[in-house]
């Protein structure tokens, strides 16, 4: 293990997000916690309230993650079914979400490469679609908006996967690098070394584009 | 000339991800240092740029698609899990102790494989509903309902009833005689023709008209049921449907006449032999 950073404690300590930890057990926390209890027992609407708990998290950090709707989409299919499958592998005094997090990270992950896969063999596809959002009462709205927003997103599908991980968890999820390392099960000590490529390498692409803008 | 101070620990100072020794080196540098300064300052517009991105949302039809997705592919698969998962789950639920899940896992593996099988009752029986709803009182239009168990069918004034149950819903009611929450009841009415060939005689099914449905589900509707009707005035169907509201026709009359909890289970034969057999 490097630096000694130990992964179940970061988590515990990401699980705080779900409103639960360790011993102290938050009002939402023993809620999740019955509802897996009732899920695991077979009760299908407890693993629907479950989903309806967590979907928008996990949706949103695959689209961060993809950059299409429709792969975001699937990530978050396979993330609740996989959920659903193994719910019995869950330690109940933990909360849900870092674990779903976990998953969706990994789902994305094997979407991404099926996705470049498939980009290396029809070299003349385009860039992601730009996420298909709501954006209403956005004061960033507007032509100016649209196209700084569209050039983040490209400059973000351009980084290395693991360093396009770390930022969307980081800068944009705003997770700390602690609870990003649990979730990625890597070292603080990487984590802050992808972050801080990745932020560069996002201020120079974004500089050239912006420069080319110009 | 360029300063030799890292970039690397710019980048991370900007949002305040350095520990605390490297964070008071950078502060101090940055205090005698313009092009640091400036360098900093570039670095915190483009974080600004990047963290608009968190603003955001998604639109809902989108997590409505996907738990319809999620709730009918468990439907489907959750006879199928592999042998593995089921009997770790068993054992996992057990144990409650991983390191004692896994031991036992690996004797249950060698020792037999008939364990399975005697397994298998053991298992909890997951039983998704076949509603999704959109918000707490609009349904989605139930898929596949034609594939679920058809409970008897009568005929109306002018059109035929049929009338479907959830399977999970059904092993449950031919289990213990009650419906159990998540119980989906679909009618769907086909329009009715007197048969023009020679010497056949009676009515049939010409078309489907209309599509109804009612959800057992107490923690969103008050007396534990929800009614909702898919079709338009125009007859069109619709996506969606919101709970009909109390005191229309339908909720009142299923909770007068209809024999057991809301449902008309005198007029389907398939429901009171289930019954029956208890």
């Amino acid at each position: 293990m490097e630096h000694g950073i130990d992964n179940s404690l970061l988590i515990h300590r990401a699980l705080s997000m779900a409103g639960a930890s360790g011993t102290e057990v938050s009002p939402e926390g023993a809620e999740v916690a019955k509802l897996v209890r009732l899920a695991l027992g077979g009760d299908a609407t407890a693993f629907e309230q479950i989903i309806a708990r967590y979907e928008r998290r996990v949706m949103t950090v695959a689209i961060r993650l993809l950059g299409t709707r429709d792969d975001a989409q699937d990530a978050a299919q396979e993330v609740f079914y996989r959920a659903f499958k193994y719910l019995h592998r869950l330690d109940p005094q933990k909360p849900v979400e870092p674990w779903l997090i976990r998953m969706t990270v990994n789902a994305c992950r094997d979407i991404g490469r099926k996705r470049q896969k498939w980009r290396s063999t029809f070299p003349e596809t385009t860039a992601p679609e730009a996420v298909a959002t709501d954006r209403s009462g956005d004061p960033h709205a507007g032509l100016a908006g649209e196209q700084e927003r569209q050039m983040v997103w490209k400059a973000l599908d351009s980084l290395p996967e693991k360093e396009r991980m770390a930022i969307v968890l980081r800068d944009i999820e705003g997770f700390s690098t602690s609870e990003v390392a649990a979730i990625l099960r890597s070292s603080e000590t990487t984590v802050r070394s992808q972050i801080s490529r990745g932020r560069l390498r996002m201020k120079e692409l974004i500089d050239q584009m912006m420069g080319g803008l110009l | 000339m360029k300063c030799a101070f890292s970039n690397e620990l710019l980048a991370l100072y900007v949002e305040g991800d350095l520990p605390a020794a490297d964070a008071e080196l950078t502060a101090t540098h940055l205090m005698g240092c313009e092009q640091c300064r400036q360098f900093l300052d570039q670095l915190r517009e483009r974080q600004s740029l990047l963290k608009s991105l968190r603003q955001e949302t998604i639109n809902p039809s989108s997590f409505a698609g996907m738990r319809r997705e999620v709730l009918s592919r468990i439907c489907d698969a959750q006879q199928t899990f592999g042998w593995a998962v089921k009997i770790e789950r068993v054992l996992m639920l057990g144990f409650r102790r991983r390191g004692y899940a896994f031991a036992g896992l690996a004797i249950a593996a060698i020792l037999s494989v008939s364990l399975l099988a005697q397994m298998r009752h053991a298992l909890p029986e997951p039983h998704p509903s076949g509603a999704v709803f959109e918000d707490r009182d609009t349904l989605l239009r139930p898929e596949g309902y034609r594939q679920w168990v058809f409970v008897g069918a009568s005929i109306g004034r002018e059109s035929f009833h049929n009338v479907y149950i959830n399977r999970p819903a059904y092993r449950e009611y031919a289990k213990t005689g009650t419906f159990p929450e998540g119980t989906v009841m679909v009618r769907e009415m086909a329009s009715s023709e007197m048969k023009k060939e020679p010497g056949l005689d009676g009515v049939y099914e010409k078309e489907f008209i209309a599509l109804e449905a009612s959800v057992k589900d107490s923690s969103r509707f008050d007396g534990g049921w929800g009614f909702f009707n898919f079709t338009d005035s125009d007859g069109k169907m619709k996506a969606t449907a919101q709970a009909l509201p109390d005191g229309t026709g339908c909720r009142s009359c299923h909770e007068e006449r209809a024999e057991t909890d809301h449902v008309f289970t005198q007029f389907y034969p398939v429901l009171r032999t289930a019954r029956a057999e208890l």
